[in-house]
């Protein structure tokens, strides 16, 4: 397929056709190294998801102080995501990952170690630096990598990888929490975890190389031209250089607009659709299961020893959902269609799930039916608006906006995500299973409402077309 | 000699420019445009015996539309500097900021304001 013809990119280059050897074999080895950076990231938000409850007695939280370990990661990681990007712009890719590594192994000791909350907290804030920044680092190393045929289904394996890496937090969590759950301070183990990938990134990275379009824009052009020459054929290498001199070009001219933009009525329309779709993906509550699901689950009426296992297959779900979102349906069906199908579809989970929470009598058949809605919605919300909304998001804005637009969106993202990381305890503790997701239901409601009414389709559009249209104020 | 214009994508835009052509055809100067809109700006109404030059935001540097109009002033050697302005809500100034008013302030060279007829 990519690998037959040549092919034209944006900026007119014709490249000669990727074909294998050696180089082919770095090449994957750069984006194995590169992925462990989504693999962390979903490690260390997933992990706390069943090392919570041993945490809870030893470090003598309520609802209030948990909340507050959970979100200050997501605090972190929005500071992360707003820093990171400058610092690999000054620093370069390469030194960026490798010290978000070592943050990340840093991070990870000072909660390991944590003997209370006020040293918990601030290490999880260290933490959540580093995840953010690699939310942001990560995506665009291996985008300036990879050659443009396989560009597109790169990123889309970052949002796998942390899947997977959450996914993997819940089944080793479940097999310490078997093993050694007598123990006191069970969760430092689990937690301890997290330093292996970190490792694993750190020593990767070393041997990694910087990327040739940062090595451009710092105008060390030699060194990048060598670069290239290590991850693709020698002629072709030589025809890339001109086409990543082209992107460099293009992303200095994505930095152009700013705050004072929003003036501009299109401008703005385009950039509250956005700020929509990335609340709305976090008030699905994808994040709370994702965080909470242990607990969650003990609620719903598992034991304590059932509930870490049962929580394995919310974790698997995510994956499969992820799966079939990337290498299925993500380019047959219009963004916006799929998108707002998802809205609704969580909408009728959460629904679905108050039904059976408020009307089953307490029992297995009550705890195995909540069960089996939360991984449906955990399902439901990766097919349709994981991958889907963070594609999106890099459409909707022309190029001159990009910069500030995803950056403002990717904020907003984390900060949704924090507020109800936050507030999930809380609300269990006040309402219970009925309340909380109820209160999801009344919130997804409103923002499939408005995502209905805001959101333009971006698909099967190229980004000219869809510029025109916004211009003359036709959002549809 | 040059004047330059300011034109953001908007009503007030369009009267700056063409009060800008009248001004460069008057004084028998060349006109530079700037550009403050994030798409390409259309000319076409412009009289065309005036020398026109089109100039682009581009890059960080211009992401204040401000800093990229007076950049341009002191590059270009402009004699003077166009703007259009408007009433605005205390809140909408609030949130965004004025660009008119910044200008106002800080241009080396005299300024003429336009307003747009309300």
């Amino acid at each position: 397929m990519p690998h037959s013809t040549s092919k034209a990119s944006k900026s007119g280059v014709t490249l000669p056709p990727l074909r294998p050897g050696p180089h082919q074999r770095r090449m994957d080895v750069v984006a194995v190294v590169a992925t462990f950076g989504g693999l962390l990231f979903g490690y260390d938000t997933g992990v706390l998801n069943g090392a919570l409850e041993p945490m809870k007695q030893d470090l003598a939280l309520n609802s209030v102080t948990e909340g507050l370990v959970v979100s200050s990661l997501l605090i972190g990681a929005a500071i992360g995501s707003l820093v990171v990007g400058r610092m690999s712009d000054s620093l370069g890719r390469k030194k960026t990952l490798t010290i978000l590594a070592t943050i990340f192994l840093v991070g990870t000791l000072g909660t390991v170690f944590a003997p209370t909350l006020g040293i918990m907290i601030p290490a999880r804030l260290v933490l959540g630096f580093a995840v953010g920044g690699a939310s942001v680092a990560v995506p665009v190393y291996l985008s300036e990598l990879a050659p443009t045929e396989r560009r597109g289904t790169l990123g889309g394996r970052n949002e796998l990888a942390i899947v997977v890496g959450q996914m993997l937090a819940f089944v080793f969590n479940a097999v310490i929490a078997g093993l050694w759950g007598h123990h006191e301070g069970v969760w430092r183990y689990m937690l301890a975890v997290c330093a292996l990938p970190a490792i694993a990134l750190f020593l990767g990275m070393l041997r990694m190389p910087e990327t040739p379009r940062w090595l451009i824009s710092k105008g060390r052009h030699d060194e990048a031209l060598a670069v290239l020459m290590q991850v693709r054929t020698k002629d072709r290498a030589r025809a890339e250089m001109a086409e990543v001199e082209h992107l460099a070009e293009e992303e200095v001219e994505a930095q152009t607009g700013g705050i004072t933009d929003l003036a501009i009525p299109w401008v703005r329309r385009i950039m509250l659709a956005a700020v929509i779709i990335a609340v709305a993906q976090q008030f699905t509550g994808i994040n709370s299961v994702m965080y909470y699901g242990t607990e969650l689950l003990q609620i719903a009426g598992f034991s304590d020893n059932a509930a870490p296992i049962a929580n394995v297959s919310l974790g698997v779900m995510a994956v499969i959902g992820g799966s079939i979102c990337l290498f299925v349906l993500i380019d047959r069906i219009p963004r916006r269609k799929i998108i707002i199908t998802g809205l609704v579809g969580t909408t009728l989970c959460h629904g679905l799930i108050v039904l059976a929470s408020a009307l089953l009598p307490d029992g297995k058949f009550r705890a195995s039916t909540i069960l089996a809605l939360v991984a449906l919605l955990v399902l439901v919300i990766q097919i349709t608006l994981n991958v889907p909304v963070w594609v999106c998001l890099s459409e909707l804005f022309p190029l001159r906006m990009r910069g500030f637009g995803m950056g403002v969106s990717v904020l907003v993202l984390w900060l949704a995500n924090a507020l109800v990381a936050q507030s999930f305890p809380t609300l269990v503790s006040i309402g219970g299973i009925t309340g909380t997701y109820g209160t999801f239901f009344v919130l997804g409601a409103i923002f499939s409402f408005l995502t209905w009414k805001t959101l333009p389709n971006t698909s099967g559009r190229s980004l000219e077309e869809l510029e025109e249209s916004f211009m003359q104020g036709d959002f549809r | 000699m040059t004047i330059i214009v300011a034109v953001p994508d908007s009503i007030e835009g369009a009267r700056a420019l063409s009060a800008a052509a009248t001004e460069a055809q008057q004084l028998g100067t060349d006109l530079v445009v700037c550009n403050l809109g994030l798409r390409p700006l259309d000319t076409a109404s412009v009289d065309t015996d005036v020398k026109l030059t089109v100039v682009d935001r581009k890059g960080k540097d211009d992401r204040d539309p401000v800093d990229a109009v007076l950049d341009e002033i002191t590059h270009r050697g402009a004699i003077r500097l166009v703007i259009g302005v408007r009433r605005r809500t205390p809140v909408g100034k609030a949130i965004l900021g004025s660009v008119s008013q910044r200008l106002l302030l800080r241009s080396p060279v005299p300024v003429l304001a336009v307003k747009v007829d309300e």
